[in-house]
C-alpha cells in the first residue's frame, strides 16, 4: 500500500483483470491517422482478438492488417517482412506504417527496432510501437504511437509560445478545444495526433503539452525530455470543473490569468436534471480504458459515491491532480477481479462501469452497467462535452426504470445452460 | 509470411472455451498475458451471458517473465477458492507455449487437488478452433463416462452442440422435437449445458446422435469402442435428409429394442411433425414445385463454409430447390477429404480449400453468382460487389445470434433456409418484369445504403463498407459515355454484374475499352 501526498489512499493489486491488450488502441488510431497503416507482428491469437473484439469497426478493407506469425515461423529471429510491407504499399499508399509487437515476437525477443530500421524508406517510415499484452493495456498503444511519431514532428524554435494538444479525438471536438484556446489568447500549435502523418505539430521548448486523454503519460515526460517542451499537470478536461480547471491552469502558462467560474456553473445548470439523477448513486469502477480517474473525479463532482475507483495503471506524476481530487475515495490500481466480484456482490453499487467482458454478466446478476469503452469513443471533452458526458452515466439508469419488473427465475431460464448448479 | 485481415477459425484457445464456456463447473485458466482473454466477450456479447463465463487469465506480465516468476499456481488457488469449479482446464496461449513451461508442473504447485486439473496443451501454433474443441471434448468424456445400465426407454445423447455453434439453440430445439414425436428420449446434450455427472451418465443412452462432423465425432468413437454404443452421424439438413436421419436413427434404436425384446418405434405419421399436427412436416417440397420458384432452377450459388453445413448446403440448393451449383469450399482443410467425397457428382469443379478470405472473395467477384451461402466473411464480400448472401455457417457476427427460432436443421430448418434463399435472391415475375422493363422507378434503391438485401437491416458500420465495385474499380476498364449509358438501362440490381461480364468478354475479345459496339457484342454473345 502507497500513499500519495494530498492523501488518497492507492491500493494495487496483482492485476488479474479482464481488459483488452494494448492492440485495441488500433482500432481508433487507424481511422484517426488516415494516411496510415498499422501493420501488427503476431500470431492468430491477436488476428482473432482485432476481428471479434472490434469486428464492429472493421470495415471492407481497414488500414490495418496482421503479419501471421506460422509454426515455420518461429525459429526465425529475423521475420522477412519485405512481402508484406510492399503489399501494404500497393494497396493503400500509406504515408507511414507502424509496426505494432505483440506477444509472441517479444518472448521471441525479436529485434524490433532493427526491424522497422531497416523496412523504413525516406517516403515510408516504419515505425516501432511497442504494444504487447505483456506490458501494455488497452488504450496505453496510443501512448506507444505518439512517442513513434515524435522524432517526425518539427522542432519548433524557442520563443514560439503555442500549446499542442496531446490525444487523438474527433475533427468537432479538435475544433472546439482549437477555438477555446485562442478564445482565451492562446496560439495552438495542433494536436499530436493530427489527422495525417503528413501534418505533424512543431514542438519546442516553448511549446506548452496540454493531455486530453489520460493514458498519454509516457510520451509528454518524453517531449519533456527531448524538446523541453513544458507540460500541464492539471485536470482532464472532463466535466464542468475539470474543464473549467483544465483551462484555467492552461492559461496560467500563457500568464493568462482567467476565472471561467461562471462558465462552469452555466455547464452544471445546462445537467442539472442528470446532476439530480446521479447524486448519492454509488459507482463502481471495475479497470478497463485508464479513463477511470477522471470519470470518477466527475461523478464525485456530481456528488455520487465512488464506491472504487480502479484501473490498470495510475502514473503518481501524470496523474497527481485527479488523485487529489479523489481524496476520500478507495483508489485501486491494477485490481484483481475476482475480489472486485466479491466486493460488488456484498456492497451492490448502483452502477457498474466495467468492459466489454463483464457488462452482461453483471446485468445477470442484478446490477445496472455502463460499457467503459463507449468513453473512449464519445465526444466527452471540454465545454461541448459536458452534457454527453453527463448523459452516458445517466441513460443506463432512465432506461432501467423505464422497463418493467424482471423476474429473474423466469427469464433468465435457459439464457446460459452452464451457469447452473 | 503473410498478410491476414481477417481469420475463419478461431485460436485453440477459443476452441476450449467453446468447450468449457458450454458446460457446468467446469473453469479454465489461460496462462497468458494480458488481453487474452478478449474471448470472454465473444460469449458476453455474442450470446449474452447473464453470468461471468468461468474463465480466467493467470497473467504473465514481461516483469514476471524476466524474473522467472509464474503466477499459475495463484490463479489456481485463487480460482478454487471463489469458484469452487469440480475441474479446472489449463492452457497455454501462444507466447507461453514459446516458453516451454511445464503447466503441469507449475499446477502441482498450488494447493489446488491434482485430480481437479486437466492440462489441455495444445500447440497454439499447429491446432486451431475446431480441432482444438474436439479435442477436449473427447478427452473429457473419455475421463468421466462411466459404464450404466441402460435407460429402459429408448434414448440418445447429442453430441457436438457447442457454445457460439452456428443457430446452436434453434438446431438443437428442431431435433428435440423431432425426437420426441418419434418417442426418443434424450439422456444427455453435450457439451452444452453439461455436467461432469451428465458426462458420467453418457452411456445409459442407447446411442449418440452426432449431427456436425466437426465435433463430437472422437467422443461417439470413444463410447463406441468403450460401451459398444452406437451412433448416428450425418447433418439432418434439409427435407430428404432429415428423413434419411430419422429411418438411420429408427433403425439402430431398433435393432437394440430387438435385443432387448422390446417393442419396435414405429414410423409416426409425417403430419405429426409439424407444429400443428395437421400439415406437412415442411413447406419446402410443395414451395420448391411452385410456379413461381419455377425461374429458380438455373440460379447460379456458390457455397462456402465449415464442413457439415457446406456439404447440407451444396445438396439442400441442388437437390430440393433445384438450383445450379457452380462451386463450393470450405476453409477446414482437416476436413476436406471429408467434403469432397460427400459431394462427390455434386460440383462441377475442385472443391476450393483455403483459409483465405481473399481467395474466397475473388472468385465470387469473377464468378458473380446469384447466390452466396458462405459465413460472416463472404457477407462482408459480397456486400462489396452486390451480390445475395445468407450465412450459413460460423464465423458469424451478432446478426446470426438472434432471440427467435431459426433453426436450419430438420425439417423446420429446411422452412427457415428456403425462406432465406427466397428473400435473398431476386425472383419470379418481379424479375421478369424488371428484366422487361428496366429500372420501372426502382433506380432510388441504388442510391440507398446497401440494406436489407437479405431481409436483415444494415448496420450503420456495414452501411457505410458498400464500396462500388463498379466505375471506381481499380481494376475496370474505361467505358465510353454511349456505353455507360447503355448500361444505366440494365436493372440496377444485376448492373455490376453485366460491368463485369462485359469487361471479361471484352478482355477475352483484345479489347481495351468498352465502346457502344463493344458492350452491344458482348450483350449478343452472353445473352442479354
Amino acid at each position: 500500500m502507497a500513499s500519495v501526498p494530498g492523501a488518497t489512499q492507492l491500493i494495487k493489486e496483482d492485476n488479474v483483470t479482464h481488459s483488452f491488450c494494448g492492440l485495441a488502441s488500433v482500432g481508433w488510431l487507424y481511422q484517426k491517422i488516415r494516411d496510415s497503416f498499422f501493420l501488427i507482428l503476431g500470431t492468430h491469437t491477436c488476428a482473432h482478438f482485432l476481428q471479434n473484439a472490434l469486428g464492429m469497426m472493421i470495415f471492407a478493407k481497414p488500414r490495418f492488417g496482421i503479419a501471421l506469425i506460422e509454426e515455420g515461423d518461429l525459429s526465425r529471429q529475423d521475420p522477412n517482412l519485405e512481402d508484406v510491407i510492399a503489399e501494404i504499399k500497393q494497396d493503400h499508399h500509406p504515408s507511414v506504417i507502424f509496426l505494432l509487437s505483440s506477444c509472441t515476437p517479444e518472448v521471441m525477443k525479436v529485434d524490433f527496432k532493427g526491424l522497422a530500421h531497416s523496412l523504413s524508406t525516406p517516403e515510408v517510415p516504419v515505425l516501432f510501437v511497442p504494444a504487447s499484452g505483456l506490458v501494455y493495456n488497452f488504450t496505453q498503444a496510443e501512448d506507444s504511437v505518439l512517442q513513434a511519431m515524435v522524432p517526425f514532428c518539427p522542432e519548433a524554435p524557442a520563443g514560439e509560445k503555442s500549446v499542442v494538444f496531446v490525444g487523438s479525438v474527433n475533427d468537432s471536438i479538435a475544433d472546439d478545444l482549437r477555438s477555446e484556446a485562442e478564445e482565451l489568447g492562446m496560439k495552438v500549435g495542433g494536436f499530436l495526433p493530427e489527422n495525417r502523418f503528413d501534418h505533424l505539430p512543431a514542438i519546442g521548448p516553448d511549446t506548452v503539452l496540454a493531455p486530453i486523454q489520460p493514458y498519454l503519460s509516457r510520451v509528454v515526460s518524453r517531449l519533456n525530455r527531448e524538446r523541453g517542451a513544458r507540460v500541464l499537470r492539471s485536470l482532464f478536461p472532463f466535466g464542468p470543473t475539470g474543464t473549467r480547471v483544465f483551462w484555467e491552469d492552461l492559461a496560467a502558462m500563457f500568464d493568462i490569468t482567467v476565472d471561467l467560474k461562471e462558465r462552469e456553473q452555466a455547464a452544471w445548470d445546462r445537467i442539472s436534471e442528470q446532476v439530480g439523477q446521479l447524486k448519492g448513486k454509488r459507482v463502481f469502477f471495475t479497470a478497463d480504458t485508464m479513463m477511470e480517474l477522471p470519470l470518477a473525479r466527475f461523478l464525485k463532482n456530481v456528488g455520487a459515491e465512488v464506491v472504487e475507483c480502479s484501473s490498470a495503471y495510475i502514473n503518481k506524476k501524470f496523474h497527481a491532480r485527479e488523485l487529489e481530487a479523489l481524496e476520500g475515495v478507495r483508489v485501486v490500481e491494477q485490481p484483481n477481479f475476482h475480489r472486485q466480484l466479491q466486493d460488488i456482490k456484498r456492497d451492490k453499487p448502483d452502477m457498474i462501469v466495467t468492459s466489454l467482458m463483464t457488462a452482461n454478466p453483471f446485468v445477470g446478476n442484478g446490477f445496472i452497467v455502463k460499457w467503459s469503452m463507449e468513453f473512449t469513443l464519445m465526444p466527452i471533452h471540454s465545454w461541448s462535452g459536458v452534457f454527453t458526458l453527463a448523459n452516458l452515466f445517466v441513460s443506463p439508469l432512465q432506461r432501467r426504470s423505464k422497463l418493467p419488473e424482471f423476474d429473474e427465475s423466469v427469464w433468465l431460464k435457459g439464457v446460459m445452460p452452464s451457469a447452473g448448479q | 509470411m503473410r498478410l491476414a485481415f481477417w481469420l475463419y477459425e478461431g485460436t485453440a484457445l477459443h476452441g476450449i472455451s467453446r468447450v468449457t464456456n458450454s458446460m457446468k463447473n467446469v473453469h479454465t485458466v489461460y496462462h497468458a498475458p494480458q488481453g487474452d482473454d478478449y474471448i470472454t466477450a465473444t460469449y458476453t456479447m455474442l450470446e449474452r451471458t447473464p453470468e461471468f463465463p468461468a474463465l480466467s487469465i493467470s497473467v504473465v506480465r514481461g516483469q514476471d517473465l524476466a524474473r522467472g516468476v509464474s503466477r499459475l499456481p495463484g490463479t489456481l488457488e485463487q480460482v478454487e477458492e471463489h469458484y469452487h469449479p469440480e475441474i479446472i482446464v489449463v492452457a497455454p496461449s501462444c507466447s507461453t507455449a514459446l516458453l516451454q513451461e511445464d503447466l503441469g508442473q507449475l499446477s502441482r504447485h498450488s494447493g489446488v487437488d491434482p485430480e481437479k486439473i486437466i492440462v489441455h496443451d495444445v500447440n497454439p501454433f499447429r491446432v486451431q478452433e475446431h480441432e482444438s474443441a474436439e479435442g477436449l471434448f473427447t478427452k473429457l468424456v473419455e475421463r468421466y463416462s462411466l459404464e450404466q445400465s441402460m435407460t429402459d426407454k429408448p434414448s440418445v445423447n447429442l453430441l457436438g452442440f457447442t457454445s457460439l455453434g452456428f443457430h446452436l439453440r434453434s438446431d438443437l430445439t428442431s431435433l428435440r422435437r423431432i425426437l420426441k414425436t418419434l418417442g426418443v428420449e434424450v439422456n444427455v446434450v453435450a457439451p452444452w449445458g453439461a455436467g461432469l455427472e451428465d458426462l458420467r451418465n453418457l452411456p445409459a443412452a442407447w446411442l449418440n446422435v452426432v449431427p456436425y462432423h466437426e465435433m463430437g465425432r472422437g467422443a461417439a468413437h470413444y463410447l463406441r469402442e468403450k460401451f459398444g454404443m452406437p451412433s448416428v452421424q450425418g447433418t439432418p439438413l434439409g427435407v430428404q435428409p432429415t428423413l434419411d436421419w430419422i429411418g438411420n436413427l429408427l433403425e439402430k434404436l431398433n435393432a437394440i429394442a430387438e435385443e432387448k425384446g422390446l417393442a419396435a418405434l414405429e414410423m409416426p405419421p409425417l403430419t405429426d411433425f409439424s407444429l400443428d399436427g395437421l400439415s406437412a412436416p415442411s413447406g419446402v417440397p410443395w414451395f420448391a414445385r411452385t410456379a413461381d420458384m419455377e425461374s429458380f432452377s438455373g440460379k447460379r450459388a456458390f457455397v462456402f463454409g465449415d464442413a457439415s453445413h457446406t456439404v447440407g448446403m451444396v445438396k439442400f440448393l441442388k437437390d430440393e430447390l433445384g438450383m445450379q451449383i457452380i462451386g463450393a469450399g470450405t476453409y477446414l482443410g482437416q476436413h476436406a477429404e471429408w467434403v469432397r467425397d460427400q459431394l462427390d457428382g455434386y460440383l462441377p469443379e475442385p472443391l476450393m480449400v483455403t483459409d483465405k478470405f481473399q481467395e474466397v472473395s475473388k472468385k465470387i467477384e469473377d464468378e458473380m453468382p446469384e447466390l452466396v451461402c458462405g459465413t460472416q466473411m463472404e457477407r462482408h464480400s459480397c456486400r462489396k460487389l452486390d451480390v445475395p448472401c445468407m450465412v450459413i455457417s460460423t464465423p458469424t457476427h451478432i446478426e446470426n445470434h438472434l432471440i427467435g427460432y431459426y433453426p436450419v436443421l430438420g425439417f423446420e430448418g429446411a422452412d427457415v433456409l428456403a425462406d432465406r434463399v427466397y428473400t435473398s435472391c431476386k425472383l419470379g415475375l418481379e424479375k421478369h418484369l424488371v428484366d422487361f422493363f428496366g429500372d420501372a422507378g426502382l433506380e432510388y434503391e441504388e442510391e440507398e445504403p446497401a440494406a436489407a438485401s437479405n431481409g436483415q437491416p444494415a448496420s450503420s458500420a456495414q452501411g457505410s463498407e458498400a464500396g462500388d465495385g463498379g466505375a471506381g474499380d481499380p481494376d475496370g476498364m474505361p467505358w465510353s459515355t454511349d456505353a455507360e449509358k447503355m448500361l444505366r438501362k440494365v436493372p440496377f440490381f444485376v448492373r455490376k454484374k453485366v460491368r463485369k461480364n462485359t469487361e471479361n468478354f471484352a478482355r477475352e475479345n483484345g479489347e481495351t475499352n468498352i465502346t457502344a459496339e463493344v458492350f452491344k457484342k458482348a450483350k449478343e454473345a452472353l445473352g442479354g
